[in-house]
């Protein structure tokens, strides 16, 4: 005779289904698919960056630079040249091994100057607010309204080709973003109870800033940044192809693709070797920053 | 009042002019108003900073003009005549009082700027018009088959598509198609040619969009799925539409995919400045007779005027975009179109 029992479970909508809930497999699969979005994308990772710094440590591969004419436009897995030859005889997977350090080393960089600086300016602009934050919005405006590409390709004219100059070239695009990001989240965070507390407590702000906002807006900074280093390599790869990056000898994706443009009809391998070694990466990317993502509860 | 008119127009139909003054006094079209008056310092700061930069790079314009064997006299009375020897923000200042006046000035190679935006504007805007109505249209039909079962196949196969769309390189993808529609089918041509009629008009940009709208699909077949999903599990109206014995794809369609048309067009707004990135590049592979070609032959000639006035007419793209969007959140949320503040 447990009448009322029923009727209070019929007054709440039905809850959606808890996990403990679910038969034992299925929570088993679930758990298993959540670790291999994490993993898979993060393995290819590995394997691309060990490929990419560790392997021209351990053994010798062909130049990347210079070629023997003789042995041109060699297909793949022929002897010595395990993605062939292009139409200088430049053996091809040197060429992505050594053209992917580039892209690497200066998407990592140009990330680690955006949350550098674009994170301490949105943080700053959100906690601080007022005038502070109307000067700092204002300029993040307009630099996400002109065209960074302008800027980067003049930038990368005027100063000459090179990683550095591409650097602080392609850092136009990321401190902007992430500014934004960050002062976004500095905002949400701000209104929360325990930084009154902390207020009333008579915290000092710096030190409000660094113990109660920063860890807070760091998963979506990092999981934004993820996405951000995709959006980079792509960036760098335009510059190179349009020739204002990494110029001719040095190899780098972008040019590459520029360079297979030119044999585009004949020997279309040329353009889509370093494109698909650019799709993994980044592709890579993305699934990592969307893992991360759920797994940190990250809108 | 312009705006007002606008709106009406916008609206049309019976007592239009009795749901314009509402608007005119709601909330939304104040903030439209306000974002009018507060594009203009950024529209300032952009040109000015395009000025900047480009006076930064080498002053090659009257060695450009004269020819390599101009004697160095000849030059600095050419870099006098052209104003280029005054300080930075007088040139600014004489350009943006040209500007204001309606002329762009002429390019390096003496061409009247007015005459060639005139000529090229409207193909760079067809060009990102046709790859954003494409992607949006598509995004909406895929999203709604994917969100209609979440984890089922058309969900996965939407997420791998878009995943692709958002990691590809929008200058490998159109090479990647250049291969496979111009090389090997020939269905199109490998450089486009002038657009004049609706059947050029598709030949000739059909690729170009293709390469710019597939990353633009990928990103609102996103945005729209994840909140569609999240829609149909949380809000209440949509259990009560269900309990009303609602078509499954009614509720979809009339219930969560209008709301989660707010979102995308916040979305479309701010991309818009990204476009122009990809508009340049594309239209240099595809040889397109744009803007965005013009560009970046601008920057590597040091074509100060051209550059200048490309870079305005993005920028106020941008920043018009941006206003549209806010006028559709006006026209388009009940609680807006009649009246009643949101807060």
């Amino acid at each position: 005779m447990a009448a009322p029992l029923p009727d209070v479970q019929l007054a709440t909508p039905t809850p959606p289904p808890l996990p403990s809930l679910i038969n034992a497999r299925q929570l088993r699969a679930q758990r298993m698919g959540r670790a291999l979005r994490l993993w898979v994308p993060a393995g290819i990772l590995i394997i691309l960056l060990a490929i990419c710094f560790l392997l021209p440590l351990v053994t010798t591969l062909p130049s990347a630079t210079r070629g023997n004419i003789i042995y041109n436009n060699e297909p793949p897995f022929s002897q010595g040249h395990l993605l062939g030859t292009d139409v200088q005889g430049v053996d091809i997977f040197s060429q992505l091994v050594y053209g992917g350090q580039v892209a690497f080393e200066i998407s990592l960089a140009v990330t680690a100057i955006g949350i550098a600086i674009g994170g301490t300016l949105g943080v700053v602009a959100g906690y601080a607010s007022g005038w502070v934050d109307a000067l700092v919005s204002r300029i993040l405006d307009i630099l996400i309204a002109f065209p960074a590409l302008v800027l980067a390709l003049v930038i990368a004219q005027g100063l000459g080709p090179s990683e550095f100059h591409l650097i602080l070239a392609l850092s136009v695009f990321g401190i902007p973003a992430v500014g934004r990001i960050a002062r976004g989240a500095t905002l949400v965070i701000r209104g929360l109870p325990y930084i009154t507390a902390a207020e009333l407590a008579g915290t000092r702000r710096w030190r409000i800033i660094a113990r109660h906002i920063v860890p807070n807006i760091v998963p979506g900074i990092v999981t934004f940044s993820l996405l951000g280093i995709g959006v980079v390599i792509i960036l760098e790869g335009a510059l190179d192809f349009l020739g204002y990056g990494i110029q001719a000898p040095q190899p780098s994706w972008g040019n590459m693709i520029a360079n297979g443009q030119q044999i585009l009809s004949a020997q279309p391998e040329y353009v889509l070797i370093p494109s698909i070694a650019l799709l993994i990466t980044v592709a890579a990317l993305n699934m990592l920053g969307d893992a991360l993502r759920e797994r940190w509860g990250v809108q | 009042m312009a705006l007002a008119q606008q709106i009406q127009l916008q609206t049309g139909g019976s007592g239009a002019r009795g749901s314009a003054r509402r608007i005119a006094g709601s909330p939304a079209l104040r903030v439209a108003g306000r974002r009018l008056l507060s594009a203009i310092p950024v529209l300032i700061g952009v040109t000015f900073l395009t000025f900047v930069v480009m006076s930064t790079l080498p002053n090659t314009t009257a060695q450009a003009i004269l020819g390599l064997n101009a004697s160095p006299s000849a030059v600095i009375a050419l870099n006098h005549s052209l104003g280029l020897d005054q300080p930075f923000w007088v040139q600014y200042w004489h350009w943006l009082s040209n500007v204001l006046h309606g002329n762009f000035g002429t390019s390096i190679q003496g061409q009247s700027i007015n005459h060639e935006l005139a000529s090229r504007v409207p193909t760079t805007l067809m060009l990102l018009l046709y790859a954003l109505v494409v992607s949006v249209v598509l995004a909406i039909i895929v999203a709604a088959l994917a969100a209609r079962r979440p984890n089922g196949i058309a969900d996965r196969l939407s997420l791998a598509v878009s995943v692709l769309g958002l990691s590809i390189a929008p200058y490998a993808f159109a090479l990647v198609l250049i291969i496979v529609f111009a090389v090997k089918l020939a269905w199109f041509p490998v450089l486009s040619g002038p657009v004049t009629d609706p059947s050029s008009f598709f030949r000739n940009l059909t690729l170009p969009a293709a390469s710019i709208g597939f990353g633009l699909f990928a990103i609102y077949t996103r945005l729209l799925r994840a909140d569609v999903v999240e829609q149909m599990q949380r809000e209440d109206y949509i259990v009560t539409a269900k309990a009303k014995g609602v078509a499954p794809w009614r509720v979809l369609i009339r219930h969560a995919l209008r709301n989660s048309m707010f979102n995308l067009i916040t979305v479309i707004g701010l991309n818009l400045g990204g476009l122009i990135g990809a508009a340049a590049i594309i239209e240099t592979i595809f040889q397109v007779q744009g803007i965005g070609n013009d560009l970046l032959n601008g920057i590597s000639q040091h074509d100060e005027p051209l550059v200048e006035g490309i870079v305005l007419v993005f920028a106020l793209v941008t920043v018009f975009g941006n206003l549209l969007a806010d006028l559709a959140y006006a026209v388009l949320d009940p609680r807006i179109r009649y009246g009643r503040s949101t807060s």
